[in-house]
């Protein structure tokens, strides 16, 4: 497969490799760099949505212990949430994908964690106590 | 090419797509790492039919395959993921193709492809989550897709060029280009 490979690839294809795989990185950039105008000191809230209504928001700067707590779906779907301290994650989920599961822990403002079948997101944002917030979705 | 000859073919592509597309549901998700990555086997057929069909021709296969897959083994939402994938995915191969000319192989035009699948895919989970964070989730779909299109690149190449029936299309199609 190698030297089928080897004969076929031109170099046009490596540029186009080459170029996808930095491309693929954007979205990243743009948000490292959107994220470094959040100032340290500004209080983090989980907000938690669902079908893009707020169900809850939680405070997590400051935040000690352990909470959990579960969003019902009127159709059954399923999705726990807990905190631990300044950390949230869905803990589990009745959905088929678990992608939501595998985010694990969020701590850092503009970090979020989706769950697409169940249209759940959970969303960090800052609260600075000095400007408008910088973070939106 | 006659025009039946050619509504069998796009036939012919189309349910070969729908099977695979099936099939490749039904496989136990091989990438625990990243939910939502595919292979993306019915890419193989929809490249086989840029290269042996009209642009037109080719949507007409995508259009058929993804209307049947979804209704066999789909919902909405599928319907919707997948269509925003093919439709990009389609876009930019043609254009690859086109403006890549002699410089890409169909191994570019298969990346392009795979990844323009993905990121489809993605433009639409953050419509639903309203979240462009969602986008984040890119180069780790973009690596699979990468990969995927390479062999999924090489194995469209063995079958262009080892199976003598699709040259005979191929050949017909030019024909025709050059007549008319």
């Amino acid at each position: 497969m190698l030297r089928q490979l080897i004969k076929i690839m031109r170099r046009g294809d490596m540029i186009i490799v080459i170029l996808l795989f930095l491309l693929s990185f954007l979205p990243l950039a743009i948000f490292t760099y959107v994220q470094a105008s959040v100032s340290d000191d500004a209080t983090k809230i989980a907000v938690v949505k669902m079908d893009n209504e707020i169900i809850e928001t939680i405070t997590l700067t400051g935040n000690r212990g352990t909470q959990s707590f579960e969003i019902v779906a009127d159709d059954g779907d399923i999705n726990t949430v807990e905190i631990i301290d300044e950390k949230i994650r869905i803990r589990s989920a009745t959905c088929p994908d678990q992608v939501c599961i595998l985010t694990s822990f969020i701590e850092n403002p503009g970090e979020t964690i989706v769950c697409i079948p169940h249209k759940v997101v959970i969303e960090i944002q800052a609260e600075n106590h000095h400007e408008e917030l910088l973070i939106s979705s | 090419m006659t025009n039946n000859q050619r509504l069998v073919f796009i036939a012919l592509l189309a349910s070969q797509a729908v099977i695979i597309s099936l099939l490749e549901r039904a496989i136990p998700f091989p990438f625990a790492v990243a939910p939502g990555a595919k292979l993306g086997l019915a890419n193989m057929i929809t490249i086989m039919a840029l290269y042996t069909l009209s642009t037109k021709d080719t949507m007409h296969v995508i259009g058929i395959r993804i209307t049947l897959a979804s209704l066999l083994g789909g919902t909405i939402s599928t319907l919707m993921y997948s269509g925003a994938g093919a439709l990009l995915s389609f876009i930019g191969m043609v254009l690859m193709k086109k403006i890549g000319g002699n410089k890409i192989s169909i191994i570019g035009v298969s990346v392009v492809g795979a990844v323009l699948h993905n990121v489809g895919q993605l433009l639409i989970a953050s419509m639903v989550a309203n979240t462009w964070t969602v986008m984040l989730y890119l180069p780790v779909l973009s690596m699979i897709g990468i990969l995927s299109g390479i062999a999924i690149g090489i194995a469209a190449n063995y079958i262009l060029t080892h199976v003598n029936r699709l040259n005979y299309y191929k050949d017909l199609q030019t024909f025709q280009v050059e007549r008319g």
